[in-house]
């Protein structure tokens, strides 16, 4: 199953993050950044379904949030980061 | 007991505040340290804390709130980022030691008083109006002073070191919980707030209200972020979190916030000042009894000081302690305020209140100083 990873620069600014979505009605779980993603070392990202992308971001901009990146992701493994 | 020192820590707090605290002894683990559940739980906890205190003091952003270990931690912090080695700072006459010790300690730093006369209001705006000059760096302001109550106009104060582009730093120890703080309307740098006075929570809580500086860390280490930089990170809260959090106490924290929150910080502070306004009248009944009051309702919270003729402030605090009435006497580190209101020699003794005292109490205490002086004990 896919998914996308939204990689956030700190715990807050991710649960920031999730409770924007949330209140948009996005289902977003938070969790840490899987190693091989996580650039700077430990970090937190939040996990929305693939087809909530285009809304997720739309409403992270009105938001004034500003993911630090962004994963397509697959169960199992395998991350392919896309532009944004 | 009758606890009347509610200015140096609130004793009586709501019930909810002890439960949430004992609750996360045992079932909430380090925010930011691991994914699993009690991590994650703690985690929850801290933000809702931080959001609560956004909140109520305006933020639009909860991670500008930093928790801190109290209020002196927080200003130090705000003032270590502003006040460099050679500059000059304005403060207010009725500043506690935790801002004027950090001051003193940063080399050849001048520190201009904006001196006013107690309660006087208009009074401290022109203090500060004529201290404020261009080659001041910063304003540190208590909102309401921990000795007399007085309560600063820091909304004009702030006003302005807006005009003049001078950053502000308060202190709103004595504030937060029963005077409105309003973080966006006055567009401080910084404020300082203690979470175990008029918030409720546990000692060992603070929070640092921060602005649009970047903040000087004063501790490094782990803060659960980019942990392959060595440097500590440029973005709030984790800038000045390092460290495992006093997670127990955010968990208390939270609930006192909630308490305030729900039974209105207008709502507490009226009560407060009535309360002291009313014990203050009756002092003022009992001969040798000098009272440090307002005339002016708007200018005092919930604190009052007061002198008793032929007898020393600790002696009275000592002998009123023995006899279960909790209040405070000397200077209370704050031997600025007391030059500034011509106390520093003798001292006061301060009563202050909390959500949680009750007219009679006051009244107990009145009686018993009109007794004593009516015993004559004061003289000897």
């Amino acid at each position: 199953m896919l998914y996308y990873l939204i990689i956030c620069r700190s715990l807050t600014y991710a649960q920031r993050t999730a409770a924007a979505l949330g209140r948009a009605g996005i289902s977003a779980y938070l969790f840490r950044t899987p190693r091989q993603i996580a650039g700077e070392g430990c970090s937190h990202c939040v996990k929305i379904r693939q087809r909530d992308l285009e809304d997720a971001l739309a409403v992270l901009r009105r938001a004034d949030l500003f993911p630090k990146r962004v994963f397509l992701a697959q169960d199992g493994g395998g991350y392919q980061e896309v532009g944004l | 007991m009758i606890y009347l020192d509610s200015a140096a820590t609130t004793l009586q707090k709501p019930p909810q505040v002890a439960r949430a605290t004992a609750w996360a002894i045992n079932h909430l683990a380090s925010p930011g340290r691991g994914g699993h559940a009690a991590a994650m739980a703690a985690a929850n906890t801290a933000f809702a804390c931080r959001q609560a205190a956004a909140e109520l003091f305006h933020l639009s952003d909860p991670e500008q709130v930093v928790f801190t270990f109290n209020a002196t931690h927080g200003l130090n912090i705000a003032m270590k980022t502003l006040v460099r080695p050679g500059s000059t700072v304005v403060v207010s006459g009725y500043e506690h030691n935790a801002v004027t010790r950090p001051l003193h300690a940063i080399p050849n730093v001048t520190v201009r008083v904006a001196a006013s006369p107690l309660f006087d209001r208009d009074g401290a705006v022109a203090a500060f109006r004529r201290a404020i000059t261009p080659e001041v760096s910063a304003v540190i302001c208590c909102h309401v002073s921990n000795v007399f109550g007085f309560i600063l106009p820091v909304e004009d104060i702030a006003r302005l070191c807006r005009e003049r582009q001078v950053p502000l730093i308060v202190d709103a120890s004595q504030s937060a919980g029963c005077v409105p703080v309003d973080m966006e309307a006055l567009g401080a740098a910084f404020i300082a707030m203690p979470g175990h006075k008029g918030l409720y929570g546990p000692q060992g809580t603070g929070l640092l209200l921060c602005g649009d500086t970047l903040p000087q860390p004063l501790l490094e280490g782990g803060t659960g972020s980019a942990s392959l930089v060595q440097s500590m990170p440029d973005f709030l809260p984790d800038r000045l979190e390092a460290g495992t959090h006093n997670v127990a106490g955010i968990a208390g924290l939270l609930a006192g916030l909630n308490f305030v929150r729900r039974r209105g910080v207008e709502h507490i502070g009226r009560r407060e000042g009535a309360l002291i306004r009313r014990f203050g009248q009756e002092l003022e009944t009992i001969p040798g009894i000098t009272v440090f009051r307002a005339r002016d309702p708007q200018a005092q919270a919930g604190v009052l000081s007061f002198q008793m003729e032929g007898m020393d402030c600790e002696e009275l605090g000592e002998r009123l302690g023995r006899q279960g009435i909790a209040v405070r006497a000397g200077l209370h580190c704050a031997p600025l305020a007391h030059q500034t209101a011509g106390t520093l020699e003798r001292g006061t003794v301060r009563v202050s209140v909390s959500a949680f005292n009750q007219p009679q109490e006051l009244r107990v205490l009145a009686n018993r100083l009109r007794q004593l002086r009516r015993s004559g004990c004061a003289n000897g």
